[in-house]
């Protein structure tokens, strides 16, 4: 599903983000991925969703290697990954059903089905009484959940989501990683980048840990992150 | 319920003065294309009625000459020269009532009255195959009446067909230069409306969107912005077209030739804000997917 091949990441001449990462995710894995504020999470998840290029290294998805992607390639590629992003990223002109129905109307999908489909998931998620509601007029936790509509509307192979739990409290966090486990349980692969590290240890999934970042361990001086499953 | 737009461009700044401007152009290209279409109009009705035609203009005798020879015998041996000429298909003199019918423009219905030393005028139609020419008529008039001139229509022809010309070249490059100005207009619009809402463009490939969706966001604004631009310019063309043509009919304009379009000149018109619908929608798609295509 994912293969990482020594990764590294770098942006301009600085210290790299990511160094010589390698490991494999499983097609149907759970995997989180901890480390400190800066270690180098959400660009790990950039580089699985196609943002960013490795500086140096290979990465496989859906078993095709990144680099022979074209711009029509990587955009059909896209719709098979879901993305919670951190600062959730919701369109403010669009109502809450528009903005979970996005990823399918950009798939092409027919306005009557979507409008159904859209509708139950948001009832799913609790949000049933804000179809028509704009973005600014919700809650951070409600923005959230959202934000997670949009990544699973379309069943995507690949689930990624950084810090889907940052803004939500204990209670709807533990909601929100039991609904990513219901849909990995339905096949999509589901990695979830986090800084609780007690909040994700509660799941006893394989857990790809980054060292480095504002809170470098001792003895490592660089800003780099080093994988370690 | 949906928008049928992803990216808000309608609440950006182009939506309010592009319009007004693609409309000014129109408006500029309206009056292009009608001023050459009622100028090549003229061109064609003066073609038509000029072509084998000559006149042949009989002046009064010069005060204090010897010729004392009246009117009347001057145009009569003018008309006999004409008549016995090969290729002279009608010879007549113009009558008092057409005179004065086109001296009254210049001159006030009195100028039958007055007494002025007006010439008199023979209306001549040759065989155009027959290889008659104003000068070889001129040089058989000349003997019986020294002063009298024959005057080559298709001479004066050829001068406004010059203008004519003249005019559609003009009216091409006022074409072009609004096509132009068009282009680069919506070319920047649409880069400013790509730098503003870049945001939403990523968020959009993110979710896998191709280049020609986001491309189509950008392509239906400007076609829209452009049919509005192009529905506000003909308008203002209209309307101004239709004061010119009742300032041109007026009685005392008789002086000014008169404007007058065919039905397919309208609809060439009428056109207009399809066609700069129809450039603002492909300058949008190109320009976005061109700076689509560097950003990677």
């Amino acid at each position: 599903m994912v293969r990482f091949d020594k990764v590294s990441l770098r942006y301009g001449a600085a210290a790299p983000v990511l160094d010589d990462l390698s490991f494999h995710l499983e097609p149907g894995s759970f995997h989180f991925i901890l480390g400190a504020s800066g270690a180098g999470k959400s660009s790990l998840l950039q580089l699985m969703y196609l943002w960013q290029r490795p500086s140096e290294g290979r990465i496989s998805l859906f078993g095709r290697d990144t680099r022979e992607l074209n711009r029509h390639d990587k955009a059909l590629m896209r719709r098979r990954i879901g993305v919670v992003f951190q600062d959730f990223r919701l369109l403010d002109h669009l109502t809450t059903l528009e903005n979970v129905a996005l990823p399918l109307r950009v798939a092409g999908r027919n306005r009557p089905s979507l409008d159904e489909h859209t509708a139950e998931l948001l009832s799913w998620v609790g949000l049933g009484d804000h179809l028509h509601n704009y973005p600014p007029t919700l809650s951070g936790g409600q923005q959230q959940r959202v934000a997670i509509a949009r990544a699973v509307i379309a069943r995507p192979s690949l689930l990624l989501a950084d810090e889907p739990t940052g803004n939500v409290d204990d209670r709807l966090a533990l909601r929100l990683l039991y609904l990513f486990e219901e849909l990995n349980k339905m096949g999509t692969t589901v990695v979830i980048a986090t800084h609780n590290e007690a909040l994700a240890e509660r799941f006893r999934q394989p857990m790809i840990r980054l060292t480095g970042g504002d809170a470098p361990l001792p003895g490592d001086r660089r800003r780099t992150a080093k994988a370690r499953q | 319920m949906f928008r049928r737009s992803d990216v808000p461009l309608e609440k950006d700044a182009s939506a309010r003065f592009l319009p007004w401007l693609i409309g000014f152009m129109v408006f500029l290209a309206a009056l292009a294309v009608a001023a050459t279409s009622a100028v090549t109009n003229l061109a064609d009705r003066w073609d038509t009625g000029l072509t084998g035609r000559m006149t042949v203009q009989v002046p009064p005798p010069a005060p204090g000459t010897e010729d004392t020879t009246n009117m009347a015998s001057r145009v009569q041996t003018v008309l006999d020269v004409l008549r016995s000429r090969q290729g002279v298909v009608r010879a007549e003199p113009v009558s008092e009532a057409r005179m004065n019918e086109l001296l009254r423009p210049w001159l006030g219905g009195d100028a039958a009255e007055a007494d002025l030393p007006l010439p008199k005028l023979i209306s001549v139609t040759v065989d155009t195959t027959s290889g008659v020419t104003a000068a070889r008529l001129q040089d058989a008039i000349g003997p019986a009446v020294p002063n009298a001139v024959v005057e080559d229509h298709q001479k004066t022809l050829g001068r406004f067909l010059d203008v004519v010309w003249t005019v559609r070249m003009l009216a091409l490059l006022v074409l072009g230069l609004v096509a132009g100005a068009a282009v680069i207009t919506v070319i920047f619009v649409t880069r400013t409306g790509l730098a503003v809402h870049r945001q939403v463009i990523e968020l959009l490939h993110l979710i896998g969107a191709h280049d020609s969706y986001v491309a189509a966001q950008f392509q239906r604004h400007a076609m829209r912005l452009g049919l509005l631009g192009g529905v506000i310019g003909l308008g203002l063309a209209v309307v101004t077209l239709f004061v010119l043509s009742q300032v041109v009919t007026m009685p005392d304009s008789a002086v000014v030739p008169e404007v007058r379009l065919a039905l397919w000149q309208w609809g060439t018109l009428l056109l207009l804000p399809v066609i700069t619908a129809g450039i603002a929608t492909v300058t949008a798609r190109v320009t976005v997917l061109r700076t689509l295509a560097r950003m990677e």
